[in-house]
């Protein structure tokens, strides 16, 4: 098993003004190729900043970040959106579609960002769209698909790229209980089947339970790290 | 290629998100565009006509006298019909038409007034190439020959001597001797044009002239028109080094009035174009940065995504291209449309005596010019998508995090 995510003594300080906040402090993290995780911890203790920095949105203020073995803290913007692009899918709390695209369009933008070719690109958003229960609903605008099904969409096409990890960001917080137990198992099933990789941050109980690894985040540092063989089902 | 393939769809659906807001700006660039178009067309209209009824009443795009006729135009001032190198140039291709002219200050007596004009003496078949004065001629007839007895004038002229076709008028001149020579013509024909040139010129043959005012062969101005108006400053340097003590000038010095009248209105067009793309501009821009602010998540997103900051700005360079571009089609469509309308063209009988003050003629001929609608609108185009890219440029700035923060 290969790791994904390769973190040593991550820091990140924000300043407003003459006042500074260490949201991250000398942060260590390792995600292996596979991992089903959550990322937990109270607010302001650094959960969304690390998925930013992992996702190549943000910079560190210290410290080396490694995605598949590469060192992304010296890229510059333009290999940054080529990492985010090619090794990362991001699924945001708040969906974050393309409100002008129809469900194939937005899964299919990742992989015409990338160059395929139209009919290989349409034949993998179309089998994502059916991988999340979506078949049948290619053509609909997100306006037009309730807040599950504009998740199910910000999932397949987080997938679409067969990236080497997906973060996403309390992905079942604008979500009613069914709807996000449907996701979780979505994306459970999915890094069962596939072996996806999944960090997830999140103060959902549900998401925590099915998850086999559970990282704690306390004040800009890993309080724990427990990996669990058999999650709750 | 791929890129727009991948941002053009996005661009377009993009602009049909505030359709109120794409309508408002494809109009007033439409209208913008509208009113630089038809000003162009109605200003060279108004410019050619100004041209015209001043090269196609009296003045020729070169007129050639005697030093000192221009400040003096009397029979002191004459000169010698052309000959040798002179006429081997007048008789050139680089030569449309030419005639030779008396013409000098005279007075003109019926029964009933006195008036002072300037008696033209003419060769009709010559002059019929060079000024439309023959062919305006609606009562009785113009002159038929150099040695026609008769006279041709102004239809006002006529009304405020109190005369008509058939009766006769006394013309007196003032001979090569300096003594008053006089001679009575019959009216053979009436002309329309312009009321500044129907009181002021009377037509009679050249022989009858010449043999009036003791010039003999002599004449006044040779006129002429070049084949070629861009070959004109070759031709005026074959002229003067051909006639080299004669006074040789351009329509440009002999009548500044109209010369300025005409590269007024193209400045005219250049300012108007100018004016309106500032308008424009600061809608556009307003537009742009509107849509940009109110998707500043949207681009975040997009980043976040992995879209390059430079197809960010290409995105929103390419909505701005085409909604100016709807604009200028509907605007460029509409100023060929009003155009059109006026196929016979645009009657400023309206104006009556007014447009005669700028030296327009009545009716103006309206024209698309193919090659500067392009011009004007591509100018307009261009102008309007460099305007955007400063909204685009901020679009392309905007901090993946800090956007996608944003509520």
């Amino acid at each position: 098993m290969s790791t994904i995510v390769e973190c040593r003594g991550v820091a990140k300080r924000y300043r407003q003004g003459a006042l500074s906040v260490d949201a991250l402090r000398g942060l260590d993290l390792q995600i292996e190729e596979g991992d089903f995780a959550s990322l937990a911890g109270p607010s302001g203790s650094g959960k969304t900043t690390l998925l930013n920095i992992l996702g190549g949105l943000d910079r560190p203020s210290a410290g080396s970040v490694k995605i598949a073995g590469e060192d992304i803290t010296k890229l510059d913007n333009n290999a940054l959106a080529d990492l985010r692009l090619k090794r990362i899918g991001f699924v945001f709390q708040a969906y974050n579609l393309i409100p002008v695209l129809s469900a194939v369009e937005n899964v299919e933008f990742i992989l015409q960002l990338l160059g395929a070719p139209p009919k290989e690109r349409r034949a993998r958003a179309t089998e994502m769209l059916e991988e999340v229960a979506l078949a049948g609903l290619d053509n609909r605008r997100p306006a037009q698909l309730s807040g599950g099904q504009q998740q199910r969409v910000a999932v397949a096409r987080a997938l679409a790229s067969r990236p080497a990890i997906v973060l996403a960001d309390e992905p079942t917080a604008n979500l009613d209980s069914k709807t996000a137990e449907d996701l979780i198992s979505l994306m459970s099933r999915l890094n069962e089947s596939s072996g996806v990789t999944f960090l997830m941050a999140t103060h959902d109980q549900r998401v925590i339970e099915r998850t086999r690894r559970h990282i704690v985040i306390t004040d800009g540092r890993i309080a724990s790290d427990e990996r669990r063989t058999r999650p709750a089902s | 290629m791929d890129r727009l393939r991948l941002l053009l769809p996005l661009a377009w659906r993009n602009l049909w998100r505030n359709p109120r807001r794409t309508v408002i700006t494809v109009i007033v660039v439409s209208v913008g565009l509208w009113s630089i178009l038809f000003f162009s067309v109605l200003l060279n209209a108004w410019s050619q006509s100004s041209r015209d009824t001043t090269l196609k009443m009296m003045t020729g795009e070169v007129e050639i006298h005697a030093p000192g006729y221009l400040d003096d135009p009397t029979v002191a001032h004459r000169m010698a019909p052309p000959s040798g190198a002179l006429a081997q140039i007048l008789n050139s291709p680089a030569v449309k038409a030419y005639a030779s002219r008396v013409r000098v200050s005279a007075i003109v007596q019926s029964e009933y007034k006195t008036l002072p004009i300037t008696l033209t003496g003419v060769t009709p078949e010559k002059e019929r190439a060079l000024s439309v004065l023959p062919a305006q001629t609606e009562d009785g007839r113009y002159l038929s020959t150099a040695h026609d007895d008769g006279i041709v004038l102004g239809r006002n002229l006529v009304k405020r001597l109190k005369t008509r076709i058939g009766k006769r008028v006394v013309v007196m001149v003032q001979d090569t001797d300096g003594k008053l020579a006089e001679r009575a013509f019959e009216v053979i024909g009436v002309f329309s044009a312009s009321q500044q040139v129907e009181n002021e010129f009377a037509f009679v043959g050249i022989s009858g002239a010449q043999s009036l005012t003791g010039l003999d062969q002599d004449i006044s101005e040779i006129v002429l028109d070049a084949a070629n108006e861009k070959s004109l400053p070759a031709l005026m340097n074959a002229l003067k080094a051909a006639a080299p003590a004669l006074d040789i000038q351009t329509w440009r010095t002999i009548a500044p009035l109209a010369y300025a009248v005409s590269t007024f209105f193209n400045e005219f067009v250049i300012m108007w174009l100018w004016v309106m793309f500032a308008l424009m501009a600061i809608g556009i821009v307003n537009t742009q940065l509107m849509a940009v602010f109110e998707r500043v998540r949207e681009f975040g997103l997009l980043q976040a995504l992995g879209m390059r900051p430079r197809l960010v700005l290409l995105e929103v360079a390419l909505e701005s291209a085409l909604l100016i571009g709807l604009g200028v089609v509907a605007g460029a469509g509409l100023a060929v449309f009003t155009v059109r309308a006026f196929p016979n063209g645009l009657d400023l009988g309206f104006l009556a005596r007014g447009a005669e003050l700028v030296g327009a003629g009545r009716v103006l001929d309206l024209k698309v010019d193919p090659g500067e609608f392009f011009l004007y609108s591509a100018i307009v185009w261009a102008l309007g998508v460099i305007a955007a890219l400063w909204p685009a440029w901020r679009a392309s700035r905007v901090s993946p995090v800090a956007a996608m923060g944003r509520a």
